[in-house]
């Protein structure tokens, strides 16, 4: 089992669950006709939450001082990539607050959305290197941006006017169901690959931690959501508490190249 | 081809004695439980006698390092003149993408210096005209030394079974395989 690598949970989820709130307020705002809910309060606890995640990100440097050397090698590095892609959200987030009347700008809006998925993307492509054969492809920017679809539409329900309710839950009920679905196939997936990528199916499967992930962020919350119809207080706190324990499995779980040095 | 120095692993000759990793940390003084120079056993599904046969593996100093790719701060550069993949330790902020991207495992995390650090192909000894340490220990000559821009040897392979296969990073090394031992029966009399 490698390392849980826990400022990288937090910085992850943390940073993914605030792009999904501004996308999906965004979303509020102008798909549907009605009352927007609490714009305000919401960008700045999205900004919030970004920044705590940004905070949690520097935890994970053997020297955080240097941390502000991360964008040097935006030619190739995913990693400075990423860096100036959060960055630029944190700036697209902070200025849509402060110019928020009555709604976001629509161009800001869009822009923070647009850069928001791009970070995302960013940041999969990080987590996606040779060394781990299970996630050196689209993976991990499929799962996180999963992330940001469910958890993010879960906190932004906060902020919810009731008349927006029903879209918010339709948003998640899908997000939730795609979630499970792909979390469900993906071990086999990896079964029928190479050695090592069956190993990390093995690894998957046979933890608690990936099932723990599967009952209480997904099965639970979608279960509910459909017996209830709307989003109760408590369902957003279970997905936050179902995508950690799902992101430990992602960091702890997923076997390197290195382990199978000498097997076939 | 540019100059290319890689190592040549002749895991037919390997007794597995460790000499080599010892010869590394003997010269660098790496912290506990952090490994340059490493050698694996074969699992008996490559090959049948448990034990028997090895590969002693270091850093790659492959042709397109992915080290050096993901490092967000520069710290790695590739010495044209030769090809060696070199680490400035100096430079290293300690975020561990070096160590997971690498599908060699060769980047190690320096507890103490909370750093990455990795084989530097002993460098400064290649500069002065010397072999490096793990080469110069070898009591069996299974390691050398070699340049692949010139190196030919039609009995060399790049990937054998239990060595990751990893074609766009290019690995800078060859080897001999072993060979399955001949097993001598006494004829019953
Ligand atoms: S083996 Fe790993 S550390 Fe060495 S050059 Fe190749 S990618 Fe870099
Ligand atoms: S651990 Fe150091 S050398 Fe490795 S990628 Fe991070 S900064 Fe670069
Ligand atoms: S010193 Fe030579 S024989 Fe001993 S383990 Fe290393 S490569 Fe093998």
């Amino acid at each position: 089992m490698n390392s849980m690598e826990l400022p990288l949970v937090a910085f992850t989820i943390l940073s993914q669950a605030a792009i999904g709130m501004v996308i999906i307020s965004s979303v509020r705002q102008y798909a549907v006709e009605g009352p927007t809910g609490n714009i305000r309060a919401e960008w700045i606890v999205a900004a919030l939450i970004l920044m705590c995640g940004i905070a949690a990100s520097f935890l994970h440097l053997g020297h955080p001082l240097g941390a502000v050397n991360v964008i040097k090698h935006i030619g190739t590095a995913w990693l400075s990539r990423e860096a100036v892609g959060v960055s630029l959200v944190l700036m697209l987030m902070i200025i849509g607050f402060a110019t928020i009347d009555q709604k976001v700008k629509p161009a800001l809006a869009a822009g923070t959305a647009l850069m928001g998925v791009l970070a995302i993307f960013f940041t999969g492509m990080t987590y996606a290197p040779p060394g781990y054969p299970a996630l050196n492809n689209i993976l991990p920017f499929v799962f996180f941006l999963l992330t940001a679809a469910t958890l993010g539409t879960a906190i932004s329900s906060y902020f919810s006017p009731k008349e927006k309710m029903p879209l918010l839950t339709l948003i998640l009920g899908a997000g939730l169901l795609v979630a499970l679905t792909v979390y469900l196939i993906v071990p086999f997936i990896w079964f029928s690959a190479g050695t090592v990528m069956q190993q990390t199916a093995v690894e998957y499967l046979s933890s608690p931690l990936y099932w723990l992930r599967i009952v209480i962020g997904l099965a639970i919350p979608l279960g509910t959501l459909i017996m209830t119809r709307t989003i109760p207080v408590w369902v957003p706190v279970l997905i936050l508490t179902g995508e950690i324990i799902g992101r430990i499995a992602f960091f702890s779980l997923t076997l390197h190249a290195s382990t199978n040095i000498g097997g076939i | 081809m540019n100059k290319q120095l890689g190592f040549f692993i002749d895991a037919k000759r390997c007794i597995g004695c460790f000499t080599c990793a010892m010869a590394c940390k003997n010269l660098y003084h790496q912290e506990l439980g952090v490994i340059w120079r490493y050698v694996y056993d074969l699992k008996t599904e490559v090959y049948p006698h448990r034990e028997r046969a090895f590969y002693s593996l270091a850093c790659n100093h492959c042709e397109n390092p992915t080290c050096s790719n993901v490092c967000p701060v520069k710290a790695y550069y590739k010495r044209a003149k030769d090809g060696i993949v070199v680490h400035e330790q100096d430079k290293c902020i300690g975020c561990g993408n070096c160590i997971r991207s690498c599908p060699y495992g060769a980047p190690r995390h320096n507890p103490v210096l909370r750093k990455a650090e990795k084989c530097s192909f002993c460098w400064e000894r290649i500069d002065s005209g010397l072999k490096p340490a793990c080469v110069l220990s070898c009591p069996v000559d299974a390691l050398e030394l070699i340049d692949l821009s010139t190196y030919e040897n039609p009995n060399v392979v790049q990937y054998p079974q239990g060595f990751p296969r990893y074609t766009k990073l290019n690995p800078s090394v060859r080897f001999r395989v072993a060979e399955t031992p001949t097993i001598i029966r006494r004829k019953r009399l």
